[in-house]
């Protein structure tokens, strides 16, 4: 009886699987949808109504992009990766540490401290930066590539802290106490046996993080107040209006560069050989 | 090197640990206070320190006020319902899949990385009276020219600044519960599947139970990000209402800075109902460690 029962459901499994992969194939066609309209429009030239396609083709967006008037899009989009990678690093040494100080210790605050981590989620980052800027203008650090990493850092924390706190909780301080125990110093019990088990979690963080600082328009605007250039606050007033090739160029230089550090992100997670774990990816 | 006895090195761990995050929340706190007080009339900086409610008062008494607060509360509801739906769907239905890696980098990476405004601007190129969508309408004889079409920006609806988020945040959603989902149907749904539940009872019975601390966390999320983003609504958005935030940015912005006061009061009604949020999350929070013990 059990056994034809668990056929039947093997079988029922069987059944309901197309309409998963169909559900699913059409959600991958839903993402890439916006992204071929971005990318199309990024090379069009003329493109009249009611035309499916464009007449013409040219680079003329990317090259605007790429090497615009005064030649600094190279430069800008350098700065912008910098940034987003110094957040990525700071922000990741922060969580892991708040995360430590919160899954293995006991001590007084401590559930105070990791309700208020996660607040910055539930307060919106507009309220946030209008708050802030006057406070970072008399700090001296407004209009710095200092102050925007730390404003950076501050919204991306809880997301990277809630990424770090499964990682910590998960690895647990067992082997660590054992080579604590065997007379191995804090250090060297930490790297070599923590450490390699919270990889996943810190590459995770870190490319959250990045993702992040890169696409942080608002915050970048009022803190760099114009003068710390950064992708995102170049791109908006194209895509406000204007020209449209433009924008649809910028966009797509965007997507490409968060795409290409996001496949190094993954080529060092199979290098050191932690594919096991990396469905925290998704 | 001073010889710290172990005791109290275990004691102060965890708060050497705690401070480069407490350094952070303080800067993050003092930012938001510092602008709440703003919008009680407190400027230190320009040396008014008397407390007023007029910026609250006026804010309240505006009358396009309400109305924002309105729109900016249906934007993120309807965008929060309905990316929890779908980010569930999408969750469940990839889990059952078993889908390949790729698959799974298309689906939620993607919409992961890519910056909001630029899914704006597809959605312009797509719904704007000469975008793609109505020229597709016109080579099918709906629509004969650009003008016929409801553009999507300014459309009172939303419903651009909808699927915007929609695009970004179902994919989010299914982030944050498609490896509890995966865990799960390994252990509980096969269990639950060899004593005969049929999938759908296994699902709303088992799966969706457990992974109820993430969906609410995952709702708090994208509810406060779309109330509170400006961006979308900034792009998309009708002349009136205007979203929370836009209106807050456009006081700001104004070329007299006492009218900060204004926009921070605007800001501080903004925190006030995310803060309500917050205590609701935080009562969900405490249930469920009770639970857990």
């Amino acid at each position: 009886m059990a056994a034809s029962n668990a056929a039947a459901t093997r079988r029922k499994k069987r059944n309901g699987k197309p309409f998963s992969k169909l559900f699913v194939a059409i959600h991958v066609l839903i993402v890439l949808l916006p992204i071929s309209v971005i990318a199309v429009w990024a090379c069009a030239d003329r493109w009249q109504w009611p035309l499916l396609l464009p007449e013409e083709f040219s680079m003329r967006g990317i090259e605007e992009v790429l090497f615009s008037s005064n030649g600094q899009g190279l430069a800008v989009m350098g700065q912008s990766i910098a940034i987003a990678f110094a957040v990525a690093v700071l922000t990741t040494i922060v969580a892991a540490m708040a995360a430590r100080a919160i899954c293995n210790y006991t001590w007084v605050g401590r559930n105070a401290y990791s309700f208020l981590l996660v607040v910055p989620f539930l307060i919106p980052t507009t309220v946030f930066a209008m708050g802030v800027q006057v406070l970072f203008i008399h700090a001296g650090i407004a209009r710095t590539v200092f102050g925007v990493i730390l404003a950076h850092s501050i919204c991306a924390l809880p997301y990277a802290v809630t990424i770090m706190i499964d990682v910590t909780r998960a690895a647990g301080t067992r082997l660590e106490d054992a080579a604590r125990t065997l007379g191995a110093g804090p250090l060297r019990s930490f790297v070599s046996t923590t450490l390699p088990a919270l990889m996943p979690g810190i590459l995770s963080s870190i490319s959250m993080s990045y993702i992040l600082s890169f696409s942080q328009y608002f915050l970048t605007l009022l803190i760099g107040g114009g003068a710390v250039r950064t992708f995102a606050t170049v791109m908006f007033p194209y895509l406000s209006g204007g020209d449209r090739t433009i924008a649809a160029a910028y966009g797509i230089s965007f997507i490409l560069a968060t795409f290409v550090v996001f496949l190094i992100f993954e080529w060092l997670l199979r290098r050191f050989g932690l594919g096991k774990r990396t469905d925290l990816y998704g | 090197m001073l010889k710290i006895p172990r005791k109290t090195r275990r004691a102060i761990a965890p708060y050497a640990l705690a401070l480069p995050g407490a350094v952070l929340l303080f800067i993050f706190f003092y930012g938001v206070i510092n602008g709440v007080f703003q919008g009680f009339g407190i400027m230190p900086f320009l040396g008014r320190i008397e407390f007023t409610l007029d910026y609250y008062i006026e804010a309240f008494t505006r009358s396009d006020l309400s109305s924002s607060i309105v729109y900016s509360l249906y934007l993120s509801a309807v965008s929060a319902v309905l990316a929890i739906i779908g980010g569930v769907a999408i969750s469940a239905v990839m889990t059952r899949a078993r889908t390949s890696r790729l698959t799974r980098l298309v689906n939620i990476q993607i919409p992961i990385m890519t910056m909001h405004s630029l899914v704006a601007l597809a959605v312009i190129c797509l719904f704007t009276g000469s975008g793609l969508f109505p020229r597709l309408l016109y080579h099918l004889g709906i629509v004969s020219d650009p003008n016929t079409f409801v553009s999507v920006v300014g459309a009172s609806s939303g419903w651009g600044i909808i699927l915007v988020y929609l695009w970004k945040e179902i994919p989010f959603v299914a982030f944050c519960t498609v490896t509890i989902m995966a865990n799960i149907s390994d252990s509980l749904g096969e269990a639950a599947a060899t004593l005969g539940a049929n999938p759908l009872k296994t699902f709303f019975t088992v799966t969706l139970p457990l992974c109820k601390g993430a969906i609410v966390k995952a709702f708090l999320i994208v509810f406060t990000f779309a109330f509170g983003s400006y961006e979308v609504p900034f792009l998309l958005g009708p002349t009136l209402p205007k979203a929370m935030p836009v209106l807050a940015y456009i006081e700001f912005q104004d070329p007299d800075i006492i009218n900060r006061c204004y926009a921070m009061a605007l800001n501080g009604i903004m925190v006030l109902i995310c803060s309500l949020f917050a205590l609701v999350y935080f009562i969900v929070l405490q249930r469920e460690r009770k639970g857990r013990m």
